[in-house]
């Protein structure tokens, strides 16, 4: 039934005021314990439809179901004991410590009133220790790298405690290695935790990734407003599809381990003449 | 090796470097200080009163003293000294707190207690006071009201736009404090240049010289703001990641902003009204309570109440001991703050910007 849903998305259309409809029926369910990546060319709706699963925007018409009911009824803090996030970067403003930052995450369990007690500051550090920067609780979180901050923000995502986090392009600013310690660490918290994680993400590369590791993983396809595709990503990432979606010709190799892994990555070779 | 050996001092260092020097027991001594410093002010001013006697009229409110004190004494001390130490305790208070509150939700550091256009509308209210309803307690009640108004209108403009989102915020804080401003010289255009003129320059620099116990209803809405604005301290926290975040977190960002607003503008309002204009608190002191203890509002707002009653009243104090005639707060505010502020800063080395 659809209570087995952590989150149901139903005919979802959206626009913002006086300009085109930027979601157009859009259909999806979210079920425990899963890693969906959302993909799409720049522009095809994916933010927009982060922020309707959020309870940011308020769809023209269809539904945003949380745990059955619908997202528009729902109080901020019962939302975010459902639906943690994310964002791209986060824009810091006063030099909190990061232990402060954390612990904001257990606003949602607490009256409008009321300050953290113990609890709360041990299932903060709690999840500074699982993404590996308890020694930086202390620190204020301006003086520490771009990278730490996204673990911090994904800290504060895991102390909300909830069965779905949001992520929009969390690695987008990240460096090479940052990037595949965010993606670990998400791999480690999927499987320990069964919390399901809604990603976007524009590296192909990042759905292979999670797929190897062994985590259930979807890709949900985006394009003009719609989910085209949903699907493995080694379904859904073939390089007749790389050439339809993003025009681009690429080569997908495939890489075995020498303990039986295998993991798939997307060689671009160069972009197909479009007419522009 | 030495690779390993190098980050792991490194992060031990910065943790020990992270201790604020207000936290933990020391909080308590600071609570105190506005306490310390309004009692201390009743024994300090130009006209001198033996601290015997200061004691013994201050015995003489609660029935205590056994024997009189000269009645001009006791007049001085408790009608004069204390509702002035008081007041401005009260006015640093709550300056201080919506400073802090308004500086955190808008993510501005630059921010004080003036953002939304209340300090232009209380001007423009006393002043429009002074000469049209000959002064007196009209200054009061109009600076309170049109303080009020400004802020109202600011958030009503701010609605326009979907949500009331910080940028349109500062924006209509602007076009209304402008307007106010423009309004404000008018009332000085028109006023009467013997009398009228001069009582509103002197009531724009700011000063409590003037605060009686009949002034005292204003302490209502400072008590009130700053209650809701201590209670709400974490949901502050949160607003100040930006509105998005603050929601995915929890807060009913429209609301809840709303509510800390409204309780800054009432605390703003009435201290303006007790004490008119007083620039600097509002904008530095949070700084320097973020120096002390961090940014953490559950403890920098207390924090900043406490550093910022404590320095009006020594300001006070000051202005009307010091020289022969008395200097408006508003002058000496910052003339004695920023070698304070410079100091701590040097002292903490900026606590984390």
């Amino acid at each position: 039934m659809m209570q087995d849903f952590l989150v149901e998305i139903r005919n979802l259309r959206f626009s913002y005021p006086e300009s085109p409809e930027i979601l157009s029926g859009i259909d999806l369910a979210i079920e425990e314990g899963r890693v969906y990546c959302l993909m799409g060319p720049n522009g095809c709706g994916k933010s927009t439809l982060l922020d309707c699963v959020l309870g940011e925007h308020k769809p023209d018409s269809g539904k945003v179901l949380v745990d059955g009911r619908s997202i528009t009824n729902m109080k901020p803090e019962k939302i975010a004991r459902k639906i943690a996030y994310v964002p791209q970067i986060h824009d810091r403003s006063f030099p909190y410590t990061v232990e402060n930052v954390t612990l904001m995450g257990r606003i949602a369990y607490r009256g409008c009133f009321e300050r953290p007690d113990d609890a709360d500051r041990t299932i903060a550090l709690e999840a500074l220790q699982s993404v590996g920067i308890a020694h930086l609780a202390d620190k204020p979180y301006t003086q520490i790298s771009g990278g730490e901050v996204q673990l911090v923000m994904l800290a504060r995502a895991l102390a909300q405690k909830t069965p779905l986090i949001v992520m929009d392009e969390p690695t987008a600013h990240l460096d090479y290695k940052n990037d595949l310690r965010f993606l670990e660490i998400v791999v480690e918290l999927v499987r320990n935790t069964g919390t399901s994680v809604l990603v976007s993400t524009h590296s192909p590369n990042q759905p292979f990734y999670f797929e190897s590791m062994g985590l259930d993983t979807s890709i949900l396809m985006m394009e003009e407003g719609k989910v085209e595709r949903v699907g493995r990503p080694s379904q859904i990432l073939t390089e007749e599809s790389l050439r339809e979606l993003y025009g681009i010709q690429a080569h997908i190799l495939t890489h075995s381990d020498s303990d039986g892994k295998t993991i798939s990555q997307v060689v671009p070779l160069r972009t197909l003449e479009r007419s522009w | 090796m030495t690779f390993s050996i190098k980050t792991h001092t490194a992060t031990a260092e910065a943790i020990t470097q992270r201790r604020y020097p207000i936290c933990g027991w020391r909080l308590a001594p600071l609570m105190l200080l506005p306490f310390i410093c309004v009692f201390a002010a009743l024994f300090i001013g130009r006209y001198y009163i033996s601290p015997a006697d200061t004691l013994n009229a201050l015995a003489g409110v609660v029935g205590l003293n056994r024997y009189e004190a000269a009645s001009e004494v006791a007049t001085l001390v408790v009608n004069v000294r204390l509702p002035r130490a008081l007041g401005a305790a009260f006015v640093g208070m709550a300056l201080a707190a919506s400073g802090t509150a308004f500086q955190s939700i808008f993510k501005n550091p630059l921010t004080d207690s003036g953002l939304l256009g209340v300090s232009n509308g209380a001007g423009f209210g006393a002043a429009f006071a002074i000469v049209f309803l000959g002064g007196g307690m009209f200054v009061y009640s109009g600076a309170f009201i049109f303080g009020v108004i400004a802020v109202v209108v600011t958030y009503w403009i701010a609605r326009i736009y979907r949500g009331t989102p910080s940028i349109m915020l500062i924006l209509g804080g602007v076009i209304v404090s402008s307007v106010f401003s423009s309004l404000l010289s008018l009332m000085k255009y028109v006023a009467d240049t013997d009398t009228q003129l001069p009582s509103i320059v002197y009531w724009l620099m700011g000063s409590v010289s003037s605060v009686g116990y009949e002034s005292f209803w204003a302490l209502i809405p400072i008590v009130l703001g700053c209650t809701i604005l201590l209670t709400m301290s974490w949901r502050i926290d949160a607003l100040s990641m930006g509105d998005k975040e603050a929601r995915s977190l929890g807060v009913n960002v429209r609301a809840e902003k709303a509510v800390i607003i409204g309780a800054a503008t009432l605390a703003t309002a009435g201290a303006v009204c007790l004490s008119g204009a007083i620039g600097w608190v509002g904008l530095v002191i949070p700084h320097i309570g973020r120096m002390l203890t961090g940014n953490d509002n559950t403890r920098l707002l207390p924090v900043s109440m406490a550093i910022g009653s404590s320095f009006l009243v020594i300001v006070d104090t000051v202005s009307r001991t010091v020289w022969p005639s008395e200097v408006p707060l508003g002058i000496i505010t910052a003339l004695i703050g920023a070698p304070f502020f410079v100091h701590l800063l040097k002292k903490t080395k900026g606590g984390g910007w």
